[in-house]
C-alpha cells in the first residue's frame, strides 16, 4: 500500500499564513541583512578583483622616489644598474587652480608603468588637453570640454575622464591620514603639453620596477631598504615610497578588503541575534503546541518527524528571505554599495562577478547557522517526554520554584517583575539586541557631529593661520611671520605601522607655540599623546625615514594640537639634535614676499580639516544607512520578542480581562514590563555602545596615519536614546493592539 | 494474555515529599475488552494509563503487550510501540487548530501502515459533513469525536482514554461513550479508559478500582449496559 504523505505538511503553509506578521518581520529582517551583505560582498569582491588585477593590467610601479633635482642620464643608468631595477620618469607638476580651490597634479604620457585607464571621453591629443580623475571631475562638475585655469596662466581643456592606478586614493601626500579628492586632483597630458607647463612646481619623480620581483612584503621591505641606500649614493632623495606602503596605491585595496572583514563580523553578529530570536520563537511555538505535540508523540510520531515539522515554517521564511535578499543584493544593492566605493576611490573600470564564496558567506553560512540553532532549540525541547508536553510542563530545570518578592512592593510592580523574570531569556535577548542595534545606530549618529567637532577643535587650536614650509631658507617682511624649523621622523612601534611625525623646533618666546624651553624634554601634540596613550615623563623613540638613525626623547608635556601627530621642542635643542631641517614660517597673514618656487608647501586651515571633509563626503551616505539599519534592527528585535511574551501570556491576559481589568490596565502589566526593559536597555546600552565605539575607533586608528579623537557629546547620546525610545513607542502601539486582541475565550481553552 | 501489567510501582518526589503513586499493580486485560479504571483523584489511575501508553516509566514491574515488554524498549522502540499498538484520547482534545477535521484524522492515519478509510470513519463518527471545518468551528463533542477518529484511524490494538468525557456535557458524553463502544465492537480494539464517572463502569467488560496506588477491586462485568442506556 502506498504510504500517505505526512498530513502535517499541509499545516506548514497555514502556519505561515496564520502568523504572518512574525514570519514577515523575520523574512524582511533576513532579506535586509542578506541583501545588504550580498550586495556589499559582490560589489566588494568585484571591485577588489578589478583592483588586484590592475597591478598587472596597468603595470603598477614597485615604488617611486623623488630627487631634489633633475638627474642626468648617467645617474639614472647607474641607479638602474646598481639596484637591478628599471626606472621610469614620472615627473609631475602641481599647480593651484584659479576658478576653484584645489591643487592639480599633472603628469605627462604614461605608456609603460602606471598606465592610464580611460573611463570616458578621449585621451589628450593637443598640448592644452588633459584627462582628469573621475572624482575630481565630479567634485568640481567638470566634464569633457570643460576648461581648467591653473596658476601660471595655462588654460587646459578636459578631453576625458580617467583613472590612474597609482592614485586609486587621491593622496596628495601618502603619509596623511586621508585624502581629499576635492582639494586635490590629478590629470594626464601629452608629452608636449606637459613640457609646455611652467617648471616652478616640478617634481622629479621616478617609478621603479624590480627586475626580479620580491616574493613577499618582507622581501619587498628588505629590497626597498637596500634601494634607498643605493639611490642616496647617487642623488639627493626628497621622497621615497615603495608600492606596498604607498597609501595612494594600497589604501583602496586595504580598505575594500578590511571593510569586507568588518562586514562579515557584522553579518554574523546580526545572524546570531536573529537566530536567537527564531530559537525563542521556536520555543514559544513548542509551548503553545505542547498539547498537540504530547498527543502526537503519544500517538507514535517520532521526535525527528516533529522536529522536521516545526523546523519547516521558520526555515521556509528564512530561505525565502535569503532568495529575495540575494536577488535584491545582486540587482539593486550591488550598485548602491559599489557607488559608496566609487564615490571615494578613483578605481579603474570593473565588472560585476558572480562569486560563490560570497554566496556561501552571505547565504549558506547564515542559513546553516539558523538551521543549527533552530534544530538545537527544538531538539532540546522535543527531548521532553510526551507526558511533559501533555502536562505543559516544559521547564528543563524541573519545576520552577516561586521566589519571594517583598510584599511592600505594590502588587502591580510585583506582577510586572514576575513577568520580567518569567520571560528572562526574551528580555536578555532584547538587551543584547538593543546593544548591537544601538552600537550601529550610534555609529551612524556620532560620525557627523564628531567630524564637525574635529573641524572646530582643529580650527580653534591651529598653531598659526598658515604654516609655510620652505625649500631653501628665505626671509620675509610680513610682521606676523615667525621662523621655526621642522623635520619628519617616523614612529618605531613594532605593533603598529610606522607613522610620520612632524618635529617642530620652536623659538623661545614664540607667539604661536607656547612650550617650555628648559631641559631636554619635548612636547607631544594631543593627537600623538591620545593616539598612543603616552603620558608626561615617558620617553618616545623615533627614527629617520630613510635611515636607521633613532632618536629618543623624554616627554615633558602635551601641547593642545589635535590636528596632526607632532612633536614640539626648543629650536636650539632641535639644532643640536638634527643635522638638517626645513625652515618654516608660522604666520597669521599670507606671506607674499617669498617667491612661490622657494615654498615647498603652504598649510592652512582647509589642509588640516580636509580629513574630516573627505570622510564626510565618502562616508556620509553610509552613515545614513547605519542609522536606519540600527533603528530597524532595534524595532524588529523588540517587536518579535515582546510579541512572543504576549502570546505566551495570552491566557493570563484573558483571565485578567475576565476579572475586569481594562485593556489599558492589562497593557500596563504586559506591555509596560517590556517598556521598562526596553527603555532601561536603551539608556544603559547607549553609553555602553559609545564606550565600545571609542575602543573600536582607537583600534582602527592604529592602522591609519594621523588621529581623530572619538568625541561624543551628551547631546548626541541623548539624541540616540530619544530615537531608540521613539522607535520603541511605535512598537508599543502594535503591542498594545495585540493585547487588546487577546480573546476572553482564551482563558476557557484547554482547561485542565 | 493480551495486555499484562505486572508489579508496577511508581513514585513522585523525593525525601519528605516522596509519594508512592502506584504500589505494585498487577492486572491482565484480554484482547477486545473494555477496561475501566476508576478511583478518586490521586489514586494513580492516570499514571497507570500513562505507563501503559509508554509515555511514563515505572520504577518497577513491566507492561507487556502480546509478549513485548515496554520496559525493555529504548526511546525509538517506545515510539514504534505507540505508533503500532496505541491510540490515545485525552480530556483535552489537543486537535491541531490549523488543520481541518479530515486532516486531523489523517494525522493519525499517517502513522499506520494499514489505516482505516478516513472518509468511512468520518461518516461513522458523524463528522463527514464537517470534514472541511477547522476544530474551532465545532462543538466540544464534535472535537472529541475528531480526537477519537484520530486515535482509531490507525486501527490500534489498544485505545487509551484519559477522562474522554471530562469536559463534555451529559448528552455529548453519552454520545462519545457510545462511539467508543462501537469502535470497540467494530474494530476489536481493546479499550482502557480512566474516568471519575462511576456510571461508566456499567459499559465495561472489566472494572478496576484503584485507591492509594493499589487495586482495590478488579471485577469482570458479566452484564454490560449499552452506553446509550447509561444514566448518571
Amino acid at each position: 500500500m502506498k504510504r500517505m504523505r505526512d498530513p502535517l505538511r499541509r499545516r506548514v503553509l497555514r502556519e505561515l499564513r496564520s502568523d504572518l506578521p512574525r514570519h514577515l518581520v523575520i523574512f524582511l529582517f533576513f532579506a535586509l541583512i542578506i541583501s545588504g551583505a550580498s550586495g556589499y560582498f559582490i560589489s566588494c569582491d568585484s571591485l577588489a578583483k578589478s583592483y588586484d588585477e590592475s597591478f598587472e593590467k596597468y603595470n603598477i610601479e614597485d615604488g617611486n622616489f623623488e630627487l631634489a633635482e633633475r638627474p642626468d642620464e648617467n645617474i639614472v643608468a647607474d641607479i638602474e644598474k646598481d639596484a637591478d631595477i628599471r626606472l621610469y620618469e614620472n615627473y609631475f607638476k602641481q599647480e593651484e587652480t584659479e576658478d576653484f580651490e584645489s591643487k592639480l597634479r599633472m603628469f605627462g604620457e604614461r605608456n609603460e608603468v602606471n598606465k592610464v585607464c580611460l573611463l570616458s571621453g578621449d585621451m589628450p591629443k593637443e598640448k592644452n588637453e588633459i584627462a582628469i580623475d573621475r572624482l575630481y571631475a565630479q567634485n568640481h562638475k567638470l566634464e569633457k570640454g570643460s576648461t581648467i585655469r591653473i596658476a601660471g596662466g595655462a588654460e587646459l581643456t578636459v578631453s576625458g575622464i580617467a583613472a590612474l592606478p597609482d592614485y586609486s586614493s587621491l593622496y596628495e601626500n601618502p603619509s596623511e591620514l586621508i585624502f581629499d579628492n576635492k582639494a586635490f586632483g590629478i590629470g594626464v597630458m601629452t608629452k608636449e603639453g606637459f613640457e609646455a607647463l611652467r617648471d616652478d612646481h616640478i617634481h622629479y619623480v621616478y617609478s621603479w620596477l624590480y627586475n626580479s620581483k620580491p616574493k613577499d612584503e618582507t622581501e619587498a621591505k628588505e629590497m626597498s631598504e637596500e634601494l634607498v641606500k643605493t639611490v642616496s649614493k647617487h642623488a639627493v632623495l626628497t621622497g621615497f615610497i615603495p608600492e606596498y606602503v604607498n597609501q595612494a596605491i594600497v589604501f583602496a585595496g586595504d580598505d575594500i578588503h578590511g571593510d569586507r572583514a568588518g562586514m562579515s563580523v557584522f553579518l554574523y553578529i546580526t545572524v546570531v541575534i536573529l537566530a536567537f530570536i527564531t530559537a525563542i520563537t521556536a520555543d514559544s511555538t513548542i509551548l503553545a503546541e505542547s498539547g498537540v505535540i504530547g498527543t502526537l508523540r503519544a500517538s507514535g510520531y517520532s521526535r525527528g518527524e516533529l522536529l522536521r515539522h516545526y523546523l519547516m515554517p521558520p526555515m521556509i521564511t528564512l530561505v525565502c528571505g535569503a532568495v529575495v535578499g540575494n536577488i535584491l543584493g545582486y540587482t539593486l544593492l550591488e550598485k548602491y554599495m559599489a557607488d559608496a566605493y566609487l564615490g571615494t576611490y578613483s578605481l579603474t573600470s570593473y565588472e560585476v562577478i558572480f562569486n560563490p564564496e560570497a554566496l556561501i558567506e552571505t547565504t549558506v553560512i547564515p542559513l546553516a547557522t539558523m538551521l543549527v540553532i533552530n534544530i538545537a532549540a527544538l531538539a532540546a525541547k522535543l527531548k521532553l517526554s510526551p507526558l511533559r508536553f501533555l502536562r505543559r510542563d516544559l521547564s528543563r530545570r524541573g519545576k520552577k520554584k516561586s521566589f519571594r518578592l517583598n510584599t511592600k512592593i505594590p502588587i502591580m510592580i510585583r506582577y510586572r517583575l514576575r513577568i520580567i523574570f518569567q520571560n528572562l531569556p526574551n528580555y536578555i535577548t532584547i538587551v543584547v539586541g538593543s546593544f548591537l542595534a544601538n552600537t550601529i545606530l550610534m555609529f551612524g549618529m556620532v560620525f557627523e557631529p564628531m567630524l564637525v567637532n574635529f573641524q572646530n577643535t582643529v580650527s580653534e587650536n591651529m598653531l598659526a593661520k598658515y604654516i609655510y614650509v620652505l625649500k631653501v631658507p628665505a626671509e620675509t617682511e610680513v610682521p606676523s611671520a615667525e621662523k621655526a624649523v621642522m623635520t619628519d621622523l617616523e614612529t618605531t612601534y613594532k605593533k603598529y605601522k610606522a607613522e610620520q611625525v612632524s618635529i617642530y623646533g620652536i623659538e623661545e618666546g614664540s607667539r604661536y607655540v607656547k612650550i617650555g624651553h628648559e631641559g631636554k624634554g619635548v612636547y607631544l601634540s594631543t593627537a600623538y599623546a591620545d593616539k598612543y596613550g603616552i603620558s608626561e615623563g615617558e620617553s618616545i623613540t623615533l627614527k629617520e625615514k630613510y635611515t636607521d638613525k633613532e632618536y629618543t626623547f623624554e616627554v615633558a608635556g602635551m601641547y593642545d594640537y589635535p590636528a596632526t601627530i607632532a612633536v614640539f621642542m626648543d629650536k636650539t635643542q632641535f639644532g643640536e639634535t638634527f643635522e638638517k631641517g626645513s625652515d618654516i614660517y608660522f604666520s597669521d597673514e599670507e606671506i607674499t614676499d617669498i617667491d612661490d618656487t622657494l615654498i615647498y608647501s603652504k598649510i592652512g586651515e582647509s589642509d588640516l580639516t580636509k580629513t574630516s571633509r573627505q570622510l564626510m563626503r565618502s562616508m556620509g551616505s553610509m552613515m545614513v544607512v547605519f542609522k536606519y539599519f540600527g533603528i530597524v534592527m532595534f524595532m524588529i528585535v523588540i517587536y518579535l520578542l515582546a510579541k512572543i511574551i504576549i502570546e505566551k501570556n495570552a491566557r493570563p491576559i484573558s483571565v485578567a480581562k475576565i476579572l475586569g481589568y481594562t485593556d489599558r490596565e492589562v497593557s500596563g502589566l504586559y506591555v509596560h514590563s517590556t517598556t521598562i526593559v526596553a527603555v532601561l536597555s536603551i539608556v544603559l546600552t547607549v553609553p555602553l555602545a559609545s564606550v565600545m565605539l571609542d575602543k573600536l575607533f582607537k583600534v582602527v586608528f592604529m592602522s591609519y596615519s594621523g588621529y581623530f579623537a572619538y568625541d561624543v557629546s551628551v547631546l548626541t547620546l541623548a539624541e540616540t536614546c530619544a530615537i531608540g525610545i521613539a522607535s520603541y513607542l511605535l512598537i508599543s502601539v502594535l503591542l498594545n493592539r495585540k493585547v487588546k486582541r487577546v480573546d476572553l475565550a482564551e482563558a476557557l481553552k484547554n482547561v485542565e | 494474555m493480551f495486555l499484562e501489567i505486572s508489579g508496577i510501582k511508581k513514585h513522585f518526589g523525593e525525601g519528605e515529599s516522596r509519594q508512592e503513586v502506584l504500589k505494585g499493580i498487577d492486572l491482565s486485560v484480554e484482547k477486545g475488552e473494555i477496561c475501566v479504571l476508576l478511583g478518586p483523584s490521586g489514586s494513580g489511575k492516570s499514571t497507570l494509563l500513562n505507563i501503559i501508553g509508554g509515555i511514563d516509566t515505572a520504577d518497577e514491574g513491566y507492561i507487556s503487550i502480546n509478549g513485548e515488554k515496554t520496559a525493555d524498549m529504548n526511546e525509538k522502540a517506545l515510539t514504534r510501540y505507540r505508533r503500532k499498538h496505541l491510540g490515545y484520547i485525552f480530556q483535552q482534545y489537543n486537535l491541531i487548530p490549523n488543520l481541518n477535521i479530515k486532516e486531523n484524522v489523517e494525522v493519525g492515519a499517517y502513522l499506520s501502515d494499514a489505516p482505516l478509510d478516513v472518509d468511512d470513519l468520518l461518516k461513522t463518527l458523524g463528522l463527514y459533513e464537517h470534514r472541511h471545518k477547522l476544530p474551532n468551528q465545532l462543538s466540544g463533542g464534535q472535537q472529541q469525536r475528531t480526537a477519537i477518529g484520530r486515535a482509531i484511524v490507525k486501527n490500534p490494538d489498544i485505545l487509551l482514554c484519559d477522562e474522554p468525557t471530562g469536559a463534555l456535557d451529559y448528552n455529548t458524553s453519552k454520545e462519545i461513550l457510545k462511539l467508543i463502544a462501537e469502535v470497540n465492537e467494530k474494530y476489536g480494539s481493546t479499550v482502557i479508559m480512566v474516568t471519575h464517572n462511576d456510571a461508566i463502569k456499567l459499559m465495561a467488560d472489566r472494572v478496576v478500582r484503584l485507591r492509594d496506588g493499589v487495586i482495590r477491586h478488579n471485577t469482570v462485568n458479566e452484564q454490560k449496559t449499552a452506553a446509550a442506556d447509561l444514566e448518571w
